[in-house]
């Protein structure tokens, strides 16, 4: 009885099971039907799809974000252009195409090869760059072969340009294709090979902001190359727009002064650290980088003996001479080494350690108290502060105010510059420190070096009385763009611990600097409270120089330099001027200074001074 | 170890089918991978050969043993799908792998046979006509577990494909259809739900698609289109083994294991897509035909969900390839390149080879 109900069981679950199996079948005949429809009756027009049409798929170059300065004037932008590329897969015969395309395009045939072999990688339906920037003529030719040669596509794309070619060069930097390291990398991880990526400058520190992300053309093709339609379309987004804190005007105006010198500008903001000009001089046209193949421009300039790829203010160091010695007097007066009132007597020359120290003045100063030492740029005043304060507390007070570190600029390449002290010297030169040394780095001689944008945030905060600025180029993104960018930080507003009233000291002397027949004196714009101060570096060792005749000492010119800032109370605007080879600091670059001081004033402090 | 009486019981037709078929699956895995690095072909014949000893050496149990041990083979795998969770690697944005010195595994494969097995356990200890609620819901909670662990993965076409096992099943226990309406707005309920919450923008956007070819032309409809394209242009004979000229297709991802049927339609046409349909369904009816020869509920169980995992994966995979269902990653079962689907499979078969081995046996 049991065993009965069992068999009855199975025998409906079977019955259940093969009406499953009948859906099975079922199923079977709609796949075959299916199948029929799209093989048999829709035949003709897949088959016309495969064969007759190809598809292709064509990139649409994303336009890159613009970069302006803060009143909107277009300091890099995009125009379109027309490049010539090649699909491998069309070719009926890779070897013969290649003779033709060499001779259509006017390009060498290893040339050529050199550079489709740079794509290998890529697969064969893509189309390879093979030569771009062409003119209309050139457009033409190619459309005319278009029937001899379907392997070649021409495409336009947004090309990078800069109206004002080499102004701002320096900070706006430029574009290159992609190398194989970075790609490497991946610190462009969306990037292709063949694709242009900023290689210094802005376009490289924000590169991930500006950039867009490249849309897609999927089209039909037939046999022949030419489009039969699209199928599909996928817009490409535009990058982010990037405004500069740069003044075009003043930028302009920096890169005029330093025509035919060598050298840099920085022109900060006081209050805020934004960057108003950053100039650094000889430049160069970045339009003539912004191509897939080197040029000989390119070479040129890279092997240039004036190096003018270089961004001399913030990768050019420099020893800071008689600038340094603001930060001598600060650290002496808050060391309390001196009063304001302290005198000291030079004679022109001074025996310290056994050994000559001049001053620049051969005659001598006379009696000299710190406003003097400063107005007057005395060596001999700094000497004794330097010996009194030892070269331990010279490097803490240097580096308090901003040398040997980076500023943290926001641009690509900074130097640290360097602040000399016995550990560094037993490290890296493997010698004791002598105590000769310590005087010559007390003027900012030795082995002290500086870059220009350290200089220009050190005399930012000592206009700002002991607190520190940190210097930017960055403005603000656009609202419209590519992906959600976030603000830079630049919050490396701190405080020096030195009490403000010998801020005010070390001011006044500098203010005497300018306005009271100092070394800075030509800097002066009347009814503009300027404050600043000049140094000239030797360029060439001491004990070189002493070997020289004196018309030989002549020839070799120190380097120029002048930082300072206006107005003295609130200030607004710092100035650092740095001139290679430009001789005394005060005659060549405070008259530069005070062409800046002097068009930031018409500009933009006319009605508080006036 | 068996019996040789058992041997002579062994459906070689069933094995010669099954057979066949992985080789016209080896056939275009060379076909659609000969120009890639890799050797697919070679490591697919390896697989089958190594399945295939995987196959003999399951049927020396007894599958009424099986049965009775399935809850342990069962705990195992939920274990190792927890394990690959956590420690599996990462392949495509999905952990269903654990890397061993040579090859790869996919427990979510492996998981299907023991799901088959607990099922069958209880389902077929239960002799009445229909199933009561009691069962059905400890049905729901034995195949809920590892559809969650699977689709934690994330891999949703696989997790899916483990639902229609236990539905079937269901089916063959005895659906009244009050109940099976229940069910229906159950898992509509639950689709919705996924739906909203479950599913990532890629999926939705693959269901859309289908819906809509237009919308996603670059993305899944591109693939489908691709695939269309690919089988329509083979037309009544094809294009050749090895001619298929939609170059366009190298650029189809996985086209020598989801893509493998475009393949078969490219180079040989409406006749070759017959001729496979055919092989299969012979296959397919092999294993039904199985079903009436089985001696207890257990076997009719085995043979029964086993059919149904490989019939279910087929009809997906294919109507995926012409654009009637979702790109939902599910492989043609023999066909695809593959070795864990492939193993499983074998496994499955050798279940139903062991239930109809031992049906005089014993008794």
């Amino acid at each position: 009885m049991k065993n009965d109900k069992i068999y009855e069981d199975l025998f409906l679950v079977q019955k259940r099971a093969k009406r499953i199996f009948i859906l099975v079948g079922l199923l079977f005949i709609f796949l075959i039907l299916n199948f029929w429809k799209i093989q048999i009756l829709d035949h003709e027009k897949y088959w016309e799809r495969s064969e007759a049409n190809r598809m292709r798929e064509i990139l649409l170059p994303f336009q890159r974000g613009l970069i302006t300065d803060r009143n909107g004037t277009i300091l890099a932008n995009n125009k379109s252009s027309f490049r010539v590329s090649l699909i491998r897969e069309n070719c009926e015969d890779y070897e013969k195409s290649c003779r033709k395309i060499a001779r259509l395009l006017g390009i060498e045939e290893e040339v050529l090869k050199e550079r489709i072999k740079k794509y290998e990688s890529l697969p064969l339906f893509k189309p390879i760059v093979v030569k771009e920037n062409l003119t209309n003529e050139e457009v033409a030719m190619i459309k005319a072969r278009k029937l001899e040669l379907p392997e070649l596509i021409i495409q336009t794309e947004p090309k990078r340009f800069y109206p004002f070619g080499s102004i701002a060069a320096h900070v706006i930097g430029y574009l290159q294709e992609i190398s194989p390291e970075e790609l490497e990398d991946g610190i462009h991880p969306e990037r292709r090979l063949g694709d242009l990526v900023g290689k210094t400058g802005i376009e490289k520190e924000y590169e991930a902001g500006l950039v867009g992300v490249d849309g897609q053309l999927v089209e039909v093709v037939d046999s022949l190359g030419r489009s039969k339609g699209e199928i599909a379309r996928l817009e490409s987004r535009r990058g982010r727009d990037l405004t500069l804190a740069l003044d075009f005007d003043l930028q302009k105006k920096a890169e005029e002064l330093l025509e035919g010198r060598e050298g840099a500008i920085v022109v900060l903001d006081a209050k805020t650290g934004e960057l108003l000009a950053l100039t650094s001089y000889p430049n160069f046209d970045p339009n003539s980088f912004i191509n897939r193949f080197t040029s000989e421009e390119w070479l040129d300039l890279v092997n240039s003996p004036e190096f003018p790829l270089e961004n001399r203010a913030i990768r050019g160091l420099y020893a800071p001479g008689s600038v340094f010695k603001l930060t001598m007097a600060l650290g002496a007066l808050d060391l309390g080494i001196v009063t304001d009132q302290t005198t000291y007597f030079c004679g022109g020359t001074i025996r310290i350690y056994g050994r000559p120290f001049s001053c620049w003045l051969e005659q001598g100063h006379g009696k000299v108290n710190l406003y003097d030492g400063i107005r007057h740029s005395c060596n001999i005043y700094i000497y004794q502060l330097g010996k009194e304060m030892g070269i331990e507390e010279i490097a803490r007070y240097a580096r308090m105010l901003g040398f040997g570190e980076k500023t943290g600029i926001d641009l690509p390449g900074e130097k640290d510059g360097l602040m000399p002290d016995p550990k560094w010297k037993r490290e890296f030169r493997n010698e004791p420190w002598h105590p000769g040394e310590t005087i010559l780095v007390s003027i900012g001689q030795g082995p002290i070096m500086v870059t220009p944008i350290q200089v220009a945030a050190h005399t930012a905060l000592i206009a700002n009385r002991g607190s520190g600025i940190s210097p930017h180029l960055y403005k603000s993104y656009s609202q419209a763009g590519n992906k959600k960018m976030s603000s830079p930080h630049f919050s490396k507003n701190y405080t020096v611990k030195i009490d403000q009233a010998n801020f005010e000291k070390v001011i006044q002397g500098m203010w005497e600097a300018v306005n009271k027949e100092g070394t800075g004196r030509a800097a002066k714009v009347s009814g503009y409270d300027i404050c600043g101060k000049t140094g000239s570096t030797q360029t060439i060792s001491t004990k070189k120089l002493e070997e020289m005749t004196e018309e030989e000492e002549e020839e070799v010119k120190t380097h120029s330099w002048f930082t300072g800032f206006a107005p003295r109370e609130d200030p607004k605007i710092i100035v650092t001027i740095l001139v290679e080879y430009g001789g005394m600091g005060g005659e060549t670059a405070a008259p530069l200074a005070r062409q800046i001081f002097d068009l930031y004033r018409k500009k933009y402090d006319r009605q508080k001074s006036s | 170890m068996i019996d040789r009486n058992l041997l002579k019981n062994i459906d070689w037709i069933l094995i010669g089918l099954l057979l066949l078929n992985s080789m016209i699956g080896v056939a275009f895995i060379y076909s659609s991978s000969h120009y890639l690095p890799g050797n697919y072909f070679l490591k697919q014949i390896i697989w089958i050969i190594l399945s295939s000893a995987a196959l003999f050496l399951f049927l020396s149990i007894d599958y009424k043993i099986l049965v009775a041990i399935s809850f342990y083979f069962y705990i195992i795998t939920i274990g190792l799908l927890g394990v690959v969770l956590l420690f599996g690697k990462l392949v495509a944005g999905a952990r269903s792998w654990i890397k061993f010195p040579f090859f790869q595994v996919q427990p979510s494969e492996i998981a299907k046979i023991a799901l088959i097995l607990i099922l069958t356990y209880f389902f077929s200890k239960y002799r009445k006509d229909y199933i009561s609620w009691g069962k059905g819901l400890l049905g729901v909670a034995l195949t809920a577990v590892p559809v969650f662990l699977v689709a934690l993965q994330p891999d949703l076409g696989t997790a899916l494909s483990y639902i229609p096992i236990f539905l079937l099943a269901l089916i063959l226990a005895g659906l009244n259809k009050k109940t099976f309406v229940y069910i229906l707005i159950v898992i509509l309920t639950l689709g919705i739900a996924v739906w909203n919450f479950g599913l990532k923008d890629y999926q939705k956007k693959r269901i859309t698609t289908l819906i809509f070819p237009g919308q996603d032309p670059l993305g899944s409809g591109y693939q489908i289109l691709q695939s269309k394209i690919a089988i329509g242009s083979g037309g009544f004979l094809g294009k050749g083994f090895r001619k298929g000229t939609q170059s366009q297709l190298r650029f189809l991802p996985a086209r020598h294991t989801d893509f493998i049927f475009s393949i078969i339609g490219e180079e040989f046409g409406f006749m070759g897509i017959l001729l496979a349909l055919l092989c299969y369904f012979f296959f397919l009816l092999r294993l039904f035909q199985s079903i009436s020869l089985s001696r207890d509920r257990a076997g009719v169980y085995l043979i029964f969900l086993v059919a149904m995992m490989i019939s279910f994966q087929f009809f997906i995979n294919v109507m995926m390839v012409i654009g009637l269902f979702p790109i939902a990653g599910i492989p043609l079962p023999l066909f695809s390149y593959g070795g864990s689907s492939l193993l499983t499979n074998y496994l499955a078969i050798s279940l139903v080879l062991n239930v109809k081995m031992r049906r005089f046996y014993n008794v």
